[in-house]
């Protein structure tokens, strides 16, 4: 016997690819580890249907819509539970699979009120979606539809309301109460053909996020009291912006019909609110429609007179000219906010900077905590102002010598003239005392949307735009700066408050007048620490960290 | 001839559920031979997968195998075994009789398992409705922990087990093991997504084996006898040991009867040791050979059947629980085939789609048929209905299990379907009797 | 089968485990990893506390084993055992699977409903009896079979029963 051959050299390890590759119906792509086989045909630009499969839930195949073929294995798959594999070759448009989506729309909509043009959810059903898309024209299916007396149409909870008829048990709600809420309101009762979902003994559904339950909802069965039946939802216009509500900036998407806003809804943003919305934040929506102040007035000794804007921003610009003359530039007093954007308020920081004044603040409105779960954290806000962080990291605190907000408050010091740069959300705004030491001042003007003690008290009324009829970005309390869009133009005069303040500006001498908030935030990426990199296209792609902090990674 | 009883030897003894008699006929000595006769839970297993014992549950997957799946490294998990003791397959008996008759084979069977699981805490998962056979369960336990067989470092051995009789509350999905495990971890018991396997991750997020009752007595015969005496016990070695058969419907003798497994079907039926014919002499019809979720077979198909694992499967039926169920030429098979849908109706648990409203539709259609309603598409309908269902398209077989009494019995029975749809009623069963008394 | 409307627990009194019920809790506890996993358990030692669960049982279980109460609502009416309103103070189940109906339970079940004049789910004017119909119960070989309280009286033929009803309390 021969001695052994020596053994062969271990053939080098393949190299460790970061990705997997899964061939969709014969066309191979490349996707990363850790999603499973639905969001990977996504990848691929094939759509898988499903129902219960949720990206932020758990797994729990329930619904059976998701049902393909893989190569290799005889029995058809559900791709939301299949562990995806380097190699795995899945097949979605064959007989098989087409036939076994038919059977499940079939079997869902055995069940099903066919009333879709009565149903809120219309235009935004999955079920309808796959129906079209999936089903077969005809149901075999005439014995009487199950009911639910009882469990139809009636509020679950302050927000939602449940109509168990068009439930299709795909437990979604039951797993956001349960594991993003954290509350578990819901759950199936019964069992079989009678299973509903329902809380226990008819208690409200009332976490802080309760809506979101219907936001995962994909059919009609719950749905938000304040959206029900107001709009068919294809008549919607969608525009991305971010939440008012607090400094956690959720992103949410504006939908307005002719200048009239309906609803907001989450949009995707994993590293801020990912899939959902406070209900507080969520219905500041109908807020955005509020219009008190429509016109400039100008108070001329006991009268107060409209005025055309251009005459009113002058009337202001002429009281802090002859103030600078008479007293200097620190007799005056700019008060930002941290409800306008970091462009409006840059605008106002450099337009005191321009004249030389150091007196300049913004309100701190401190509200209560509110959580948000990102994809992978909890973050907690604690400001009413969603641009808290923003309007500080603009300079909007006291320059050197200069004073602040509580210098005025607490009476220690009566500016001769104050310049309230958004007076509609401001706490200050509706406390007599408050209002008291900032009317000390000889000259008060304001820019509002609606009216209140302040805009009451003061000289010069500007007539501004609502969050949804102007462009802009805010830094949240991670220090994301983020972006929102105009949805639609505020009603003339009314003008956004960077255009008021841009007016103001060149009324004073510095500026541009056809500057646009894009103009100005080159201008911030030049001038403020931490913006450098803040470009156009981060904005526009979910918002960039500011520079020096920590970036959270995992995040998408 | 009828053989020696193994699994019932006891049964019907005086006093066959105390310990005292239970030790007289030589319980517990394997477990004494195995924990302190220097046996490792290797051997124990290996001993077990030689006797080519299967499952009793209804699936019939080896079980020596069963046990290999979980992961030598259960990175610092308990293991955890569940007797499956929910015993609720249409027609199926036998568990209870081996509960309230003979606990202490079971456990002891339970307690060697464990040790070829390194398990240290098992559960008996028990249907609620077994009352007397809890007690029983929960006497006999008692007495082998006040023995020593039970408890802290068991006959000096080293090795410790606690067992614990958890008692359901009326849900056939939970003899499913991952419903069970649901179930036992105080949830819906709804089933799992697979896999993982409970081996892999089962109760309590650890490794678990789910074993049948009779299943776990077999495990004690096995390594009191020896795997080679168990594995030429039946018809062959993938079929091997005692069986029990539990035979109910229109035969003389209903009951619980232990045969080698492979017992022919007709014997089982006709013989004198077993079911000792039809009643009234009637002509068999139809059998159900295991359980409600096994396939009808018709009386031309019992004929050389040998109730085993692979007899059956080769008649495109299964051995199930073995349950037989006989049904004579009176039976009308559509009401029986909507009796079986009214089970399955009402026992899905709902979560996946084509199960929860699959199985309350084909109840619909069959109670309309055998009410005389039924239209001409009815039957193709069924059947559609019945194919949208299968094939393994849910979460776990039930659904499968449901559709087999419809599709086998509109396979079999075509003609008497038509019958009923086009005459609005029977062609057999009593109310056609009826209908021909008053007609 | 008779489907129950569940969302709803009828009120019954404030519950609080007298002792011994207690003290069976915390032997049943010390059996399991986890609270939830007595979750079974302790609503069969609240069923034969009260002899059903009521809304406040149900919320008494849930904040002793830190559940959900809708969690606890969910589990206790996917199984059929657990009664959701007092029942009589017999229960009886009749068995109308395949054996026993083959063996006539259906007629068995029909003669006792003449009888008592109550339907299934129902429960007799002199709170004697409670009618329900229940799946196979693994008496088939005794076929009909049926369950009074918890105890099987197999096989069960009408005269039997009648003979039942009259003697029981
Ligand atoms: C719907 C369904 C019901 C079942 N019911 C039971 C049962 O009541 N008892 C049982 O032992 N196995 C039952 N099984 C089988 C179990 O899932 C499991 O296979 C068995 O308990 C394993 O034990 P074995 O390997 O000892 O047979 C059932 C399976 C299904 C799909
Ligand atoms: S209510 Fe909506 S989200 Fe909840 S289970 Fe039903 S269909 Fe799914
Ligand atoms: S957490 Fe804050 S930002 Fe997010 S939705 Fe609620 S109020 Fe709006
Ligand atoms: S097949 Fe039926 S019983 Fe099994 S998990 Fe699905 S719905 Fe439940
Ligand atoms: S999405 Fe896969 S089963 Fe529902
Ligand atoms: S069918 Fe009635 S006890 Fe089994």
């Amino acid at each position: 016997m021969s001695a052994p051959a020596p053994p062969a050299p271990a053939a080098p390890p393949p190299p460790k690819k970061d990705t997997l590759t899964i061939v969709f119906d014969g066309k191979p792509i490349e996707v990363p580890p850790g999603i499973n086989l639905i969001e990977a045909a996504k990848l691929a630009g094939i759509e898988i249907p499903h129902f219960c499969f949720h990206p932020r839930l758990s797994v729990v195949g329930q619904c059976r819509m998701c049902l393909v073929e893989i190569e290799g294995i005889p029995k058809i798959q559900a791709a939301c539970t299949t562990p995806i594999k380097d190699g795995l070759a899945v097949k979605t448009t064959t007989q098989k699979v087409r036939e076994s989506r038919a059977a499940n729309m079939e079997f869902l909509l055995i069940n099903h009120p066919l009333d879709c043009p009565i149903c809120d959810q219309a235009g935004e059903c999955k079920l309808q979606d796959n129906a079209f898309g999936y089903g077969e024209q005809r149901s075999r299916y005439d014995e009487r539809k199950r009911q639910y007396a009882g469990y139809d149409r009636t509020a679950i909870g302050p927000h939602v309301v449940a109509d168990m008829t068009r439930c299709i048990q795909c437990t979604r709600c039951i797993r956001f109460c349960q594991e993003i809420a954290g509350t578990g309101e819901l759950t199936f009762l019964d069992r079989g053909g009678r299973t509903l979902v329902w809380t226990h003994d008819g208690k409200p559904l009332a976490n802080d996020w309760s809506a979101c339950a219907a936001d995962v909802c994909p059919v009609g069965a719950l749905t938000t009291k304040e959206f029900r039946f107001r709009r068919r939802v294809w008549d919607l216009k969608k525009t991305p912006s971010v939440c008012p509500g607090c400094n956690i900036g959720c992103n949410i998407s504006i939908e307005d019909r002719d200048s009239v806003v309906y609803r907001f809804l989450p949009r995707l943003n994993p590293a801020v609110n990912d899939y959902w919305l406070c209900d507080y934040g969520r219905f500041l929506s109908e807020s955005l429609n509020a219009r008190e102040i429509s016109k400039a007035t100008v108070r001329e000794g006991s009268d107060v007179r409209d005025a055309i804007v251009p005459a009113a921003v002058e009337r202001i610009a002429s009281e802090i000219r002859s103030t600078i003359e008479t007293d200097g530039p620190s007799a005056i007093f700019f008060l930002g906010s941290a409800h306008l954007s970091n462009e409006e308020n840059f605008l106002l920081r450099k337009i005191a900077d321009h004249i030389g004044c150091g007196n300049r603040d913004v309100v701190v409105d401190r509200s209560r905590v509110r959580r948000m779960k990102s994809k992978t954290e909890w973050i907690e806000g604690d400001h009413a102002g969603a641009n808290y962080a923003g309007a500080r990291d603009m300079g909007l605190s006291p320059g050197p010598g200069g004073h602040g907000l509580t210098d005025v408050l607490e009476g220690r010091w009566i500016p001769q003239i104050v310049v309230v740069a958004d007076a509609s959300f401001a706490a200050a705004a509706d406390d007599a005392e408050k209002v008291g030491r900032l009317r000390g001042a000889r000259f008060l003007a304001v820019a509002a949307r609606t009216a209140n003690s302040l805009t009451r008290a003061a000289d010069v009324v500007l007539p501004a735009a609502s969050l949804a009829q102007k462009e802009g970005s805010f830094t949240n309390v991670q220090g994301r700066v983020q972006w929102f869009q105009r949805a639609f133009l505020p009603p003339p005069p009314a003008r956004a408050h960077w255009e008021l303040l841009l007016l103001l500006g060149v009324a004073l001498g510095w500026g541009d007048r056809n500057w646009t908030p894009a103009a100005v935030r080159t201008q911030i990426r030049e001038e403020v620490e931490g913006y450098d990199e803040v470009t156009e296209q981060e904005l526009a792609g979910g918002g960039l960290m500011k520079k020096g902090l920590f970036v959270s990674t995992g995040a998408v | 001839m009828k053989s020696e009883p193994v699994l019932l030897a006891r049964v019907g003894r005086e006093r066959s559920q105390a310990i005292d008699t239970y030790l007289a006929d030589g319980g517990y000595e394997t477990l004494r031979k195995v924990l302190t006769g220097g046996w490792t839970p290797e051997a124990v297993t290996e001993e077990v997968k030689k006797s080519g014992l299967r499952g009793r549950g209804g699936a019939g997957f080896p079980t020596g195998v069963k046990w290999g799946f979980v992961p030598k490294d259960t990175k610092g998990k308990p293991v955890y075994l569940l007797c499956n003791a929910d015993e609720s397959e249409p027609g199926t008996f036998k568990d209870r009789l081996l509960m309230e008759e003979d606990p202490h084979q079971m456990l002891e069977g339970q307690i060697l398992s464990a040790f070829a699981l390194r398990c240290h805490t098992s559960y008996v998962y028990i249907r609620g409705e077994f009352f007397h056979g809890a007690r029983v369960l929960q006497r006999a336990i008692d007495e082998a922990y006040e023995k020593g067989f039970l408890g802290e470092n068991i006959l000096g051995s080293g090795f410790s087990h606690d067992v614990t009789v958890h008692r359901g509350a009326g849900a056939y999905i939970c003899g499913e093991e991952t419903g069970l495990i649901e179930s036992l971890e105080g949830k819906r018991g709804q089933p799992r997504v697979k896999p993982p396997f409970p081996a892999v991750v089962g109760v309590f997020g650890a490794p678990t084996i789910v074993n049948n009752v009779e299943t776990l007595c077999c495990v004690t015969h096995v390594l009191k006898r020896g795997a080679d005496w168990f594995a030429k016990i039946g018809r062959n070695e993938k079929n091997s040991g005692p069986k029990l058969y539990c035979l109910s419907g229109h035969v003389n003798r209903p009951g619980v009867y232990e045969a080698p497994m492979g017992l022919q079907m007709k014997e089982l039926l006709f013989g004198d040791d077993y079911g000792r014919g039809m009643k009234d002499g009637r002509k068999v019809k139809a059998v159900i050979p295991g359980g409600a979720s096994a396939a009808m077979l018709t009386a031309g198909e019992i004929e050389d059947c040998p109730l085993d694992f692979d007899g059956l499967a080769a008649k495109k039926s299964m051995l199930g629980s073995a349950a037989i169920i006989v049904m004579n030429e009176d039976t009308c098979i559509v009401d029986a085939a909507t009796n079986l849908a009214k089970f399955f109706s009402h026992e899905s648990c709902g979560q996946c789609t084509p199960c929860r409203e699959g199985t309350p539709w084909l109840h619909r259609v069959l109670s309309r048929i055998e009410a005389g309603e039924g239209r001409a598409e009815d039957v193709e309908l069924l059947e559609k209905i019945s194919n949208q269902m299968g094939n393994g398209i849910t979460l776990c077989v039930f659904a499968d299990a449901a559709i087999a009494p419809v599709l086998s019995s509109i396979g079999k029975f075509r003609d008497e379907y038509r019958y009923h749809v086009e005459n609005k009623r029977c062609l057999v069963g009593p109310r056609a009797a009826v209908e021909a008394v008053t007609a | 089968m008779t489907s129950r409307r569940y969302a709803v627990l009828p009120a019954g009194r404030p519950a609080e485990f007298p002792p011994d019920a207690r003290a069976r809790i915390e032997r049943i506890l010390s059996r399991y990893p986890t609270k939830q996993a007595a979750l079974l358990p302790v609503l069969w030692v609240a069923q034969e506390t009260w002899g059903w669960i009521s809304r406040e049982a149900a919320e008494e279980v849930a904040r002793i084993l830190e559940l959900s109460p809708a969690h606890v609502s969910g589990v206790l009416t996917f199984y059929t055992m657990y009664n959701l309103e007092p029942v009589g103070r017999h229960l009886l189940q009749f068995c109308t699977s395949i054996s026993c109906h083959l063996a006539g339970a259906g007629g068995l079940l029909e003669h006792c409903r003449r009888r008592l004049g109550i339907d299934l789910g129902q429960t007799t004017a002199d709170g004697r009896f409670t009618m329900v119909e229940v799946e196979c119960i693994a008496g088939c070989d005794r076929a009909p079979s049926m369950m009074i309280d918890d105890a099987y009286h197999e096989p069960m033929d009408p005269s039997k029963l009648d003979a039942l009803l009259e003697s029981l309390p």
